[in-house]
């Protein structure tokens, strides 16, 4: 072969970040005749943290990492616009958006942070959507959040939003966290379903899960622009269209993998409410601080913000437009 | 091409090159070799990114807690109380050393830091009683890996950290294998006590020891809140196997004091007023570990937190209670913790780095295709992994080797039905125990250095106790309640 | 005899070597004094951390961030002291056996690796350090400057990619002091050279 693309990504081989690259290497190797080798690092094997993955894309030893937006947020703070809340009200509209130019949008703003090292080939999806979950009780409104212990990352916008319905944002490392639950350390997260099961954590009394979806768990998709723009155009394309086929398999995969953790939750006694139209125009209302913070506080926060609403209400309306001709 | 940075690895360590730069020179002399200089970055990110680690921190924290109770007479008071419950016995002072680690182990994390401190205790004391220097020395080499098997330890924080598993989980498990070892010790002595006539000990070293009032009072009511702590925890064992009149948990709690009163009340006319003295000084120090579990247990803070307790529990007492310490002795113990935690971190580092190298060479898929091409027998391969890690053991630090062979070798067993906790602590006290094995064993060197006696001599008297400690790991490999239990009842693993 | 030039040699170098380690000593006791004002300071934030979550029921969210700074800044100050007095672990079993002029060879030999190694190692680190990631933002940590009516100033990633980077520059300068020592000691066993007194044993783990 040619070229050696060597892929990695943080998460294990049940993760759906594994899936999309097991589809990107099948593509890219196939449609390129085996021109191109696809060499795959799954976990912490070449590094551990969203800093030290982009350092090596950016200088070459890493070519295709995934990234969540939290560990993507200390180089590209924008990113974490897709951890706004309640900007995106189901998955068709956030597969629309993260087809169009908003990604293309925060390519240039990140290649141009980058001094053009790093390039941001497609945003996917990690988990489906974060939720509510917490030990104690039935989370219905913004109210009930009221001196709720969350575990959050350690990152502002997440904490922000903690605070802002209520509850008290406590960061927890993610090995400890079952623990912290069993214990009352801590008495909620915002994961996705299926890092819930994945982590047993209704064993430790993770028993109520509020499907307020507040925010897209999206998979940020970077490949080291040196080593994407020193392969001929024919080869560009590969790889483009095998990212292609990664992001439609990580929409994909969730979906199909969360069936099973919603029913297993369930099953083991779980709680799982979905807010009504009015709470969850109540949990928007009480969010509104976070935009205004992130705003003010992130830099290229109101660009991209923009840039967001505009695919956004874009996208409905093309949506909304294809409700029009199907449904009658 | 790349994997023969393995061997070179091994050949630089043997010829006595510092652990630190053989982890780093052998793979990136031979990423060199290979032309992949650009992954020579690799390499430096992961030792900063290794040591950049918030669990990590655990380590340093117990580092100092251990450092301040010595420094603050609080392992002296340990010893006294080992010896006024062990010392009468035949090899007496043999099996206050072995005691003194199994509670040494309860506050502190590291086996080095417990031969240093029992060693330069209880190696000239075992000598003045008639024991030979190699002997005293062994045992003191042989018990001190009981250090990192109990909790808290810094091995098992190093596990957890590269591997994803609970601290608290770990922390747990090993607290029965811990015991085990100690009391397989207490076994060996025994059988020599006969054989070779070991001499017995005083039980009390020293009659003029005193406690303080306001100590006697704390001292008296921990006392008995413990034992009434005791007593419910064997009431909650019963409940596991029979259904107990549902009482209301305050009730029994004064019943159990009451008890308790009972209890001391009869026990103290069996003492003399010095064995009380030294029992009672004893109190406070043990309150360490049930301070670190309980914490964690009861969901007042995480592992890491835990440590700076127990750091804050040590000041407390030895600067405050017993006074044995003053403000000006601190910059000294924080330099000494500082400084033993700053050579595992980098050590620690390096050794994520090497892991790096390890993933790039493709090593693990090629290890785990040959071993599963052996058997897929897991008791068949357990055996066969531990031989592996002994051997290893005999040559690497437990840390290093756990950073290197933790992720390789784990999915394997887990893969094959091992509790991922079961396995954590095979590896673990294997490795651990390895810190006693020759030739590159650091608690030889050290009880060498504490006792001036030869490495070569102690590895020689250390090997009936190697034997029964190797006898263990097989125990704890296949009978997996060994490990597992306590962290069941407590609901940290399934 | 052949050692004669390479003696004149390291005669001159003698003064500058009394120097080196005249200067790394006071740099190393520097050092010794920050590396255990960080490790109080870090026990002491993560004690406020658990009294805030605990008692008052609100965790800061800078505090792990911060001790992990400390903890960095720890190592990269009192690790070199630590590799001056011996304390990087090693087998030197075969060395002890060894007649006394070859131990002193193949202790130089492995001067030489840690010297590669430590040498690369600055490279990478400036590397590291003034690379675009350095110039990124920590996600916790400030300095309060809007306290004294001020801006809050985020802290960088290189303030804290640095500690390693100064790590290795001092491991270097402490390696090369040992090179010369093993020089001098290898042809001038008798040279007199200053001892610092604040040397103690180290053990690990
Ligand atoms: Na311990
Ligand atoms: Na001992």
């Amino acid at each position: 072969q040619e070229f050696t693309i060597r892929a990695t990504a943080n998460s294990n081989e049940n993760d759906e970040d594994y899936d999309g690259l097991i589809v990107f290497k099948d593509y890219v190797e196939a449609a390129s005749n085996g021109a191109i080798e696809v060499e795959l690092f799954i976990g912490t094997q070449l590094c551990s943290t969203g800093d030290e993955c982009l350092q090596g894309v950016a200088d070459g030893s890493i070519d295709v990492y995934i990234s969540t937006s939290g560990g993507a947020a200390s180089l590209f703070p924008y990113v974490q616009v897709l951890d706004l809340p309640y900007l995106m009200r189901d998955d068709r509209v956030a597969e629309h958006v993260m087809q169009g130019d908003f990604v293309r949008t925060m390519r240039d703003m990140a290649l141009a942070d980058s001094d053009n090292t790093i390039r941001l080939m497609t945003i996917g999806n990690t988990g489906g959507w974060r939720n509510f979950a917490n030990t104690q009780r039935r989370i219905q409104n913004p109210e009930d959040m009221e001196g709720l212990k969350i575990r959050t990352v350690v990152a502002e916008l997440p904490q922000e939003l903690v605070t802002a319905l209520g509850a008290s944002p406590t960061p927890i490392p993610w090995p400890e966290l079952f623990t912290s639950f069993q214990t009352g350390v801590v008495e909620g997260s915002k994961n996705g379903i299926t890092d819930i099961m994945g982590m047993r954590f209704p064993d430790a009394g993770l028993q109520y899960v509020t499907l307020d979806r507040h925010a897209y768990m999206g998979a940020l998709w970077f490949m080291s622009n040196e080593t994407f723009m020193s392969m001929p155009e024919d080869m560009r394309r590969v790889v483009v269209d095998g990212f292609y086929a990664l992001q439609q398999a990580t929409f994909a995969s969730p979906k199909r993998k969360s069936i099973d953790a919603y029913a297993e939750f369930v099953e083991g006694g779980g709680d799982l409410y979905v807010p009504t139209p009015e709470e969850a125009a109540a949990f928007a209302e009480a969010a509104q601080p976070v935009y205004t913070w992130f705003e003010e506080n992130v830099e290229g926060g109101p660009e991209i913000l923009g840039a967001l609403r505009e695919a956004v209400a874009e996208a409905e309306a093309d949506i909304d437009a294809s409700y029009e001709a199907d449904l009658n | 091409m790349l994997v023969w940075f393995l061997p070179l690895f091994l050949i630089l360590l043997l010829v006595g090159l510092p652990v630190f730069f053989a982890l780093l020179f052998a793979p990136g002399f031979l990423l060199w070799l290979n032309g992949q200089e650009r992954d020579i970055a690799l390499l430096y990110r992961n030792v900063y990114q290794g040591m950049n680690s918030f669990p990590l921190m655990a380590i340093p924290f117990f580092m100092l807690a251990g450092e301040m109770m010595n420094r603050g007479g609080i392992t002296l008071r340990l010893v006294e109380f080992s010896q006024a419950l062990m010392g009468h016995l035949r090899g007496g002072l043999a099996h206050v050393n072995i005691l003194s680690s199994i509670l040494f182990a309860g506050l502190s994390g590291s086996a080095v830091a417990d031969t240093s401190a029992l060693g330069s205790m209880l190696i000239p004391a075992m000598e003045k009683n008639g024991y030979s220097r190699k002997f005293a020395a062994a045992v003191t080499a042989a018990s001190s890996v009981i250090g990192p098997i109990i909790p808290p330890s810094g091995i098992m924080i190093i596990y957890a950290y590269v591997m994803g598993e609970s601290v608290a989980a770990l922390f747990l498990a090993g607290i029965v294998p811990g015991i085990l070892i100690g009391a397989g010790l207490m076994l060996v002595v025994r059988l020599m006590a006969d054989k070779y006539d070991l001499p017995k000990a005083e039980r009390i070293v020293k009659a003029d020891r005193t406690i303080g009032p306001v100590e006697n009072l704390i001292a008296r009511v921990l006392a008995r809140i413990n034992m009434a702590g005791v007593l419910y925890i064997i009431w909650a064992l019963i409940g596991f196997a029979v259904t107990l009149p549902a009482i209301n948990g305050w009730v029994l709690f004064v019943v159990f004091l009451l008890l308790s009163e009972g209890i001391f009340f009869r026990a103290r006319k069996s003492m003399s007023e010095e064995a009380r003295t030294v029992y009672k000084r004893a109190v406070v120090p043990l309150q360490t570990p049930i301070i670190i579990l309980g914490g964690i247990l009861g969901g007042v803070f995480t592992p890491t937190e835990a440590g700076a307790i127990a750091v804050a529990y040590a000041a407390v007492i030895s600067l405050m209670l017993l006074k044995s310490m003053t403000i000006r002795d601190l910059p000294d113990v924080l330099r000494r913790a500082a400084m033993t935690s700053a050579v595992v971190l980098l050590l620690v580092g390096a050794a994520m780095a090497f892991k790096t190298v390890v993933s790039l060479s493709h090593t693990p898929e090629t290890l785990a295709a040959f071993m599963l091409g052996l058997s897929d027998n897991p008791l068949t391969l357990l055996f066969l992994i531990n031989l592996l890690l002994f051997i290893v053991g005999m040559f690497l630090d437990a840390g290093p080797a756990i950073i290197i062979l933790g992720p390789i070798l784990g999915p394997i067993f887990t893969d094959l039905g091992v509790d991922s906790i079961h396995f954590a602590i095979i590896m673990s006290v294997n490795l651990t125990v390895g810190l006693a094995t020759p030739p590159m064993g650091l608690v030889l060197f050290v009880a060498s250095s504490v006792s001036g006696e030869r490495v070569e001599t102690i590895s020689k008297a250390i090997l009936p106790f190697l034997a029964v400690e190797i006898a263990v790991i097989f125990l704890i490999t296949y009978v997996p309640a060994i490990s597992m239990t306590i962290p069941r009842l407590t609901g940290f693993a399934n | 005899m052949a050692l004669g030039p390479g003696r004149n040699i390291l005669n001159t170098l003698l003064a500058p070597l009394r120097i080196l380690m005249t200067v790394n000593s006071a740099i190393l006791s520097v050092g010794r004094a920050l590396a255990w004002m960080a490790l109080g300071l870090m026990v002491l934030i993560i004690l406020y951390q658990v009294i805030m979550r605990y008692v008052f029921n609100s965790a800061p969210n800078w505090s792990e961030e911060a001790a992990r700074f400390l903890m960095l800044w720890m190592t990269a100050f009192i690790a070199p002291s630590a590799y001056r007095w011996g304390g990087f672990v090693s087998i030197d079993m075969l060395l002890r056996m060894l007649p006394k002029v070859l131990a002193s060879i193949g202790l130089l030999i492995l001067l030489v690796i840690s010297t590669i190694v430590l040498w690369t190692a600055v490279t990478l680190g400036y590397d590291h350090v003034f690379s675009f990631v350095g110039r990124g933002n920590s996600a916790s940590l400030r300095i309060p400057l809007d306290l004294f009516g001020g801006e809050r100033i985020r802290f960088q990633n290189n303030w804290m990619f640095s500690s390693l980077f100064v790590c290795v520059i001092m491991l270097f300068v402490i390696n090369v002091e040992l090179v010369l020592r093993t020089l001098v000691a290898m042809t001038m066993p008798d040279a007199k050279l200053p001892h610092d007194g604040a040397e103690m044993p180290v053990g690990a783990e």
